[in-house]
């Protein structure tokens, strides 16, 4: 079933064409990558998907209907979460924090609940403490819980980003770069991480340079450079295509 | 270390409630006018330390209440308690619509248009406006609030009512803390991008952060008016709003001992020295600059990482 | 009508005092974004420093040279001023959070106004009057004194040679490059914290230019004068686009001419308030000022 998909979505900068009528189709249940070359708009395209920036052209459909422009607290609220390349975590704040904020728009209390609780209002502040508790478990984060973020080593504070996007409870999980800074044995734990998020139903879209990891984790590929898809399909198919190879590494003319 | 921080408070509280059985006259004065400016510093607080918009503005609000008390009572006669519905929503509403066009706007632009809204909300005190704010002299001989019939007329009894007005605000901010809004305003004040990406509205809880600042100043400026049984614009300019703006910075965002300490530095000790009148304010200059110097991030600063023990444990 | 081409006088000259105490906001607020709550008190403080020179160390002499030199000196002493106050305020605090660096601002304003209150009293002080010829001029109904053309005249000169020095000089393209990235600054060999100091000489030493020129034209000089002008150029330079030289001289100008044409034709009780409300709308509808630039945040 198609879940999200992006029709001939372009993206300008003043002169720069960043990304160019870009047609892509996730389906549910697919671990889906898009990889390219540095600068080739990946990241632009998430952004677009995300709502942080408005395409010029285009359109952006989500479980059939038009998302195209909405606030990103919008799209996210439909269930398309994402993380970021550099991470953005709360940094002052505990992981228990971090992932708390992920329950925020699962929490039922209202506007008035800021001056007073109501029974109500206090058993969601409970229940969603419990989600925030079940969710370290799940990612094995329970011993870091006070722990401030900006205090952690970049492997958990990638994974404490991921487990606050879980707490959105998403159905489509975007990760921009996952694998960036981690060493051998953290990118094995994360596609392990990755697995078992696609166990859990939730959909995945990654951008990632680890081509490894890219092989092995995803299902299917959009190949993007100077923000245009040169090509598509399964991992074995791309990485026998000619222009994805020459795109990556230069054509054979290019050596004289 | 729990256990000291309570019994600090307890004793903090059991000072406050004998206070006026102790002092009086021009003492028990400043222990109104410091439970008053607390106030307001706690919901600038709101604005600035939690959500993080430079609201160099606040007085406004506080200055509203104030006026509506005084212009309905006044001017229409309405008994005082009845007076303090409007100034508190009326405010607020108010707050809402000046918040709406410039939450988005940068720091620093914020900071000039709350200024700018402050200097604008003076000229239309000072040129008498509708005939009801009275000009530059403001409007005098606002009543004592009267409960079935007694009038609270004795400072002793303002300090209560003050007092009862100091609690409450605690109670919210308190509340504030433990729920979803007040995580919301952390979260939003650190990083607007992220916040978004994981489903908080964050236009709407920055608006949300003024209006709850602008009704709890608004409920101060009540007990203000009653306090001084008259109102003038000189008490809400910009200089009042800096005030409040560096009690928040001073005590420590977010921290609701930091912003009593800030009130206390800001306030009280000045009162105390007054007696060497001149070089006053020059001392108060330099205690905030060393203040900020010796701890930029306030003399009790807001520590994060609170959260159910439940949580952190197996 | 011949009150417009008033007004238009007055609104210049009062504009080209906001636009050089503007100048010195704008251009800490580039290298430091910081916004310099103290400037304003400096100000204040020059012109009454001016007069004390003039007084008891040129002796009252009105000539040219008195004059020049009573100019220099004031300007030389404010900029000592303007780098002590940032070792003794800012500097320690480059690396708090912003907001203390304000308060920290508005602490040494407080103590430059109140110093200025402990040393000359609390009431006016008067600046000396006799310090240029007292000429007039009529043009056709609308009064031009020697005291605002000199101030028009000196400022533009000064606007002009910072607008050049800026642009045109290694010491300014220095400052430009800090006022983007002190990082990348310093790894190509600029020294930061000489330049920081720099800007505040400048800033100060226009700031003081604008304290003895509103002595001069004004007369009635206060220990609380600094928040009024301050404020004032400071909405000026946000106007501009703070960090935007040639947007604080702009800012100034208009200010000014805005102010004088809202006191001569609408009212001058309600000046501040139609001031203020067009720097909101102008805020809201331009967010980074009338030449700011816009800055763009990566994710």
């Amino acid at each position: 079933m198609s879940l999200l998909k992006l029709s001939g979505v372009t993206k300008v900068f003043g002169g720069l064409t960043a990304v160019n009528r870009l047609d892509m189709e996730i389906s549910e249940g697919q671990i889906f990558g898009v990889i390219g070359p540095n600068g080739a708009g990946k990241t632009t395209v998430f952004n677009c998907i995300t709502g942080i920036y408005t395409p010029e052209g285009g359109k952006i459909s989500w479980e059939g209907e038009d998302i195209t422009g909405l606030q990103p607290h919008q799209i996210a609220t439909r269930g398309v979460v994402r993380t970021f390349q550099t991470i953005r975590l709360f940094s002052k704040m505990s992981v228990a924090e971090n992932v708390m904020s992920g329950r925020h728009f699962r929490s039922k209390q209202k506007w008035w609940n800021t001056i007073f609780h109501t029974p109500k209002s206090y058993k969601d502040e409970i229940a969603n403490w419990q989600h925030v508790k079940e969710n370290l478990k799940y990612f094995d984060l329970i011993d870091y819980a006070s722990h401030p973020t900006n205090s952690l080593p970049y492997g958990i504070q990638r994974k404490v980003e991921i487990a606050r996007a879980m707490a959105t409870e998403p159905r489509l999980l975007i990760l921009d770069e996952p694998a960036a800074g981690l060493n051998d044995s953290e990118t094995l734990a994360l596609v392990e991480l990755i697995y078992g998020i696609r166990k859990q139903g939730v959909t995945v879209l990654l951008i990632e340079h680890d081509m490894d990891l890219v092989m092995e984790l995803t299902d299917y590929i959009t190949v993007i450079n100077f923000g245009e898809k040169i090509a598509e399909g399964t991992p074995s198919e791309i990485q026998k295509n000619p222009q994805v190879i020459e795109a990556y590494l230069g054509s054979e003319e290019d050596d004289d | 270390m729990k256990n000291t921080k309570n019994l600090l408070f307890i004793l903090f509280f059991a000072c406050l409630i004998i206070y006026p059985f102790v002092t009086e006259g021009r003492w028990l004065a400043v222990g109104i006018t410091f439970l008053i400016f607390s106030i307001v510093a706690l919901s600038e607080d709101i604005v600035l330390g939690r959500a993080g918009m430079f609201d160099m503005g606040h007085a406004i609000y506080f200055g509203m209440g104030a006026y509506i008390c005084g212009i309905l009572n006044y001017h229409y006669g309405l008994p005082i308690f009845a007076t303090i519905p409007f100034a508190i929503i009326i405010p607020a509403l108010i707050g809402i619509c000046l918040a709406a066009p410039i939450v988005h706007l940068r720091g620093d632009y914020l900071l000039v248009t709350t200024l700018g809204l402050n200097m604008v909300f003076l000229q239309v005190l000072e040129n008498d406006a509708f005939g009801l704010t009275g000009g530059p002299n403001g409007i005098f001989g606002i009543d004592s609030p009267s409960i079935f019939g007694f009038q609270l007329m004795s400072q002793t009894s303002i300090y209560y009512m003050a007092f009862i007005f100091f609690i409450i605000t605690l109670l919210i901010i308190k509340n504030l803390e433990h729920g979803k809004a007040g995580r919301a305003f952390h979260y939003l004040s650190q990083d607007p991008i992220a916040s978004q990406s994981i489903g908080i509205n964050v236009r709407f809880y920055r608006i949300l952060a003024f209006a709850l600042g602008a009704g709890i100043a608004g409920a101060a400026g009540v007990l203000f008016a009653i306090q001084y049984g008259a109102i003038s614009p000189e008490a809400f300019t910009f200089k009042e709003s800096v005030l409040f703006f560096a009690i928040v910075l001073v005590g420590g965002p977010s921290s609701i001992p930091g912003i009593l300490i800030g009130t206390f530095v800001m306030f009280v000790l000045p009162e105390v020295f007054r007696q060497f009148d001149t070089a006053r304010y020059l001392v108060f200059g330099l205690a905030m600059i060393f203040a900020m110097v010796l701890r930029p991030n306030g003399i009790l600063p807001f520590k994060f990482g609170k959260f159910p023990k439940f949580v952190r444990e197996k | 009508m011949d009150i417009f081409f008033q007004q238009i006088i007055n609104g210049l000259t009062i504009g080209s005092l906001y636009a050089l105490i503007a100048l010195g906001y704008t251009m800490v607020y580039g290298i430091l974004k910081l916004i310099n709550f103290a400037h304003g008190d400096l100000v204040a403080l020059s012109a009454f420093i001016g007069m004390t020179v003039f007084a008891k160390i040129l002796g009252g002499d009105a000539s040219l040279f008195a004059v020049i030199a009573l100019f220099l000196i004031t300007m030389a002493v404010i900029a000592m001023a303007g780098v002590a106050l940032d070792k003794a305020a800012y500097k320690p605090l480059r690396n708090a959070p912003r907001l203390s660096a304000v308060v920290s601002a508005l602490g040494a304003g407080l103590v430059i106004q109140n110093g200025i209150m402990l040393t000359w009293g609390p009431n006016v002080n008067f600046f000396p009057g006799d310090l240029v010829p007292n000429i007039v001029w009529n043009i056709g109904g609308t009064v031009v004194t020697f005291i605002q053309m000199l101030i028009l005249v000196l400022s533009l000169i000064l606007m002009i040679a910072l607008y050049l020095f800026i642009n045109k000089t290694k010491m300014g393209t220095a400052i430009r490059a800090s006022a983007i990235d002190k990082d990348a600054s310093r790894l190509m060999g600029i020294n930061v914290d000489r330049v920081i100091s720099l800007v505040f000489i400048i800033g100060s030493a226009l700031g003081a230019v604008g304290g003895i020129f509103i002595g001069m034209h004004y007369r009635g000089i206060t220990f609380e004068m600094g928040w009024q002008y301050g404020l004032y150029a400071f909405v000026a330079a946000i106007m501009g686009g703070i960090g935007n030289i040639p947007g604080a001289m702009l800012g100034g100008i208009l200010l000014g001419l805005f102010n004088a044409l809202i006191a001569g034709y609408v009212s001058s009780t309600w000046t501040d308030a139609f001031t203020f409300l067009l720097l909101i709308l102008i805020i809201i509808f331009r967010p980074t000022g009338i030449l700011g630039e816009r800055v763009a945040e990566k994710v």
